[in-house]
C-alpha cells in the first residue's frame, strides 16, 4: 500500500524535515505515526496525498510512484484516498450532505446511487438528522464525523487522519476512533493516523511509527 | 448578494467593452460606405494635347473607368458667343479631357503620387484631383475611426484589469474550498464552477443586453442621426460578422482571463 524508500522531506529545500526514510505499511493494516511536536508526523502524511513533494528517494502509494507523479496523476491518487484533519476542513457553504457527496461527485458516482450512500453514511455517523445543516451550525465532534463521513463515502483503500481528535472532547473523540477502527475492521481499509496520543486500550492490531529528529522508525 | 456583486463586477465592464467594440465596428462600416460613395462619385481630370493612352493602374489604385470628355459636349455652352470660324478653330486646337474613375478612394499621399504619375505622362497638360471637399469629411472620419479604436483598446485593457481583479478576488476568497476540493482530487476547474457559472451567465447577458441596444438603436437610427448620415449607416444584415465578432470578443475576453489566471494560480 504505503512504500518509502529513503525519502526525504523538506519545506524549503534546505532543512529536512524527514530524512532517509524507509518504511512499509501493507494493505489492511492500521497505523499510527506519532512523535512530539514539531516533529514531522504531519508532513510525512502530506507526503502521502502529495501534498508535499518528496525531496529525495521513492515513495509509492498504491503502486504509484508520488515522487515522479504529475498534478494529474495525484488528482486520480487523491480520489481513490479518504483525508481526516484536524480542523474538519469541510466546505462551509455546502450541507453536511452536499460535503459527503464530494467525493462521490469527483469519482462521477450517478447522483441517486451517491445520495443513497450519503443516506446510509448519515445513518452510521449518526447524523441522519443534520443532513441539510451547514458546518456552522454543527458541533466540532458532529463536523469531524461528517468529515469521517466524507473521507468514507468513495470506498477509498487508504484512510489518512492528521490528528483527527485533537479538537474534540473525551466523548467525540472515542466514536471518531471507533469509526476508524469499524473502517479498517469491517471494510478492510488501510488507516494511517497521526496523533500524539494512542488511545489506552485499542482493541484492534496496529503498528506504530515514531519520528525523532527526523527519524522514522517502528516502534514496539 | 455575492453572487449579485460578483455578477456585476463581471457584467458592466463587459458591457463597456462590448459598446465601444460595436461603436467601434459601426464607424469603421461608416467609413467604408462613405468611402464607396465617395470613390463612386470622385474622378480625376486630366487635360491632354494627344489621345490618352489606355492605363490600368496608377499609384498602384486601379482604374475603374476612363471616360472621354466629348469636345462638342465642353464646346456647347459657349457655342453662341463664338462666330463659326472660331468655333472650328476652336475644335482643332482643343485637347483632351479625359474623366479617370478609380476602384478606390485615394489618400493625401496616393493623390499626390496620382497627380505626380499623371504630370509624368508626355503631352499632358493639366491633371485635376478635386481632393479637398473629400479628404476633409475623409479625414474626419478616419481621424474619429481612430479614436474609437485607441478607446475600445482602453476600454478592452481595462475590462481585462477588472475581470482578471474580480477572479483574483474569488480564488483569494475560495482559497479554502478549492484546497479542499484538491484534497478530494478535485481539478482547479471543477472548483472553479461557481466563478465559471457567473462568467457564463455575465457573457451571455451582456450580449444579449448590447443585441438588444444595439437593435433599438438600428430601428430608430433616423431619429438619432442626421439624414444625410443615415445613408452611410450600415443594415443590420450587413452586421452578420461583425455580430459574430462581437460575440467571440465576449467569450474570448472571460475566456483567456480566466486560463491565464488558473495557470497562475497552479503555478503558485
Amino acid at each position: 500500500m504505503i512504500l518509502a524508500t529513503n525519502i526525504t522531506l523538506s519545506y524549503d529545500g534546505k532543512k529536512n524535515i524527514i530524512e532517509n526514510g524507509s518504511f512499509h505499511i501493507k494493505e489492511k493494516e492500521f497505523i499510527f505515526i506519532s512523535g512530539s511536536s514539531g516533529s514531522g508526523k504531519s508532513t510525512l502524511l502530506k507526503s502521502f496525498y502529495g501534498e508535499l513533494g518528496v525531496k529525495k528517494g521513492h515513495l509509492l502509494i498504491n503502486k504509484m510512484d508520488i515522487s515522479k507523479a504529475n498534478s494529474t496523476k495525484l488528482l486520480t491518487l487523491r480520489k481513490n484516498i479518504g483525508i481526516v484533519f484536524q480542523d474538519y476542513k469541510l466546505i462551509k457553504e455546502y450541507t453536511v450532505e452536499e460535503n459527503i457527496m464530494l467525493p462521490l461527485e469527483l469519482k462521477g458516482y450517478d447522483e441517486r446511487i451517491s445520495k443513497k450512500q450519503v443516506k446510509n453514511l448519515l445513518n452510521h455517523v449518526q447524523l441522519a438528522h443534520k443532513a441539510n445543516a451547514y458546518p456552522a451550525e454543527l458541533s466540532g465532534g458532529e463536523q469531524q464525523r461528517v468529515a469521517m463521513a466524507r473521507a468514507l463515502a468513495h470506498n477509498p483503500s487508504l484512510i489518512l487522519a492528521d490528528e483527527p481528535t485533537g479538537n474534540l472532547d473525551e466523548y467525540s473523540a472515542n466514536v471518531i476512533w471507533k469509526l476508524l477502527r469499524d473502517a479498517n475492521e469491517y471494510l478492510g481499509i488501510t488507516v494511517v493516523v497521526v496523533t500524539h496520543t494512542i488511545p489506552k486500550g485499542f482493541p484492534i492490531k496496529y503498528r506504530r511509527f515514531n519520528i525523532d529528529d527526523g527519524v522514522v522508525y517502528e516502534a514496539s | 448578494m455575492k453572487h449579485l456583486k460578483s455578477f456585476v463586477s463581471f457584467t458592466a465592464p463587459m458591457v463597456i467593452m462590448l459598446i465601444t467594440f460595436c461603436i467601434y465596428l459601426l464607424i469603421n462600416k461608416v467609413v467604408v460606405n462613405y468611402k464607396q460613395n465617395i470613390t463612386n462619385d470622385y474622378s480625376i481630370i486630366v487635360v491632354s494635347n494627344t489621345p490618352f493612352s489606355k492605363i490600368n493602374n496608377i499609384a498602384d489604385i486601379k482604374i475603374k473607368n476612363i471616360k472621354i470628355l466629348e469636345r462638342k459636349d465642353i464646346i456647347k455652352d459657349i457655342k453662341g458667343k463664338l462666330s463659326e470660324s472660331s468655333l472650328k478653330l476652336l475644335n482643332e486646337k482643343l485637347p483632351y479631357f479625359y474623366q479617370i474613375y478609380l476602384e478606390e478612394f485615394p489618400t493625401t499621399y496616393k493623390l499626390d503620387q496620382i497627380k505626380e504619375e499623371l504630370s509624368n505622362i508626355s503631352n499632358v497638360k493639366r491633371v485635376e484631383t478635386f481632393s479637398n471637399n473629400h479628404n476633409k469629411i475623409y479625414s474626419l472620419l478616419l481621424l474619429i475611426q481612430n479614436i474609437i479604436m485607441v478607446l475600445f483598446i482602453l476600454m478592452l485593457m481595462l475590462s481585462f484589469l477588472l475581470i482578471s481583479k474580480q477572479i483574483k478576488i474569488w480564488f483569494f476568497e475560495q482559497s479554502e474550498r478549492i484546497s479542499i476540493i484538491q484534497f478530494h482530487g478535485g481539478s482547479l476547474l471543477y472548483s472553479s464552477k461557481p466563478i465559471i457559472k457567473v462568467m457564463a451567465f455575465s457573457t451571455l447577458f451582456s450580449i444579449v443586453f448590447i443585441g438588444l441596444i444595439s437593435y433599438i438603436t438600428f430601428i430608430n437610427i433616423n431619429l438619432l442621426v442626421k439624414p444625410e448620415i443615415v445613408t452611410l449607416i450600415p443594415k443590420l444584415n450587413d452586421m452578420q460578422f461583425d455580430i459574430l465578432k462581437v460575440i467571440l470578443l465576449a467569450f474570448i475576453i472571460p475566456l483567456i482571463t480566466f486560463f491565464g489566471l488558473s495557470v497562475q494560480h497552479k503555478i503558485k
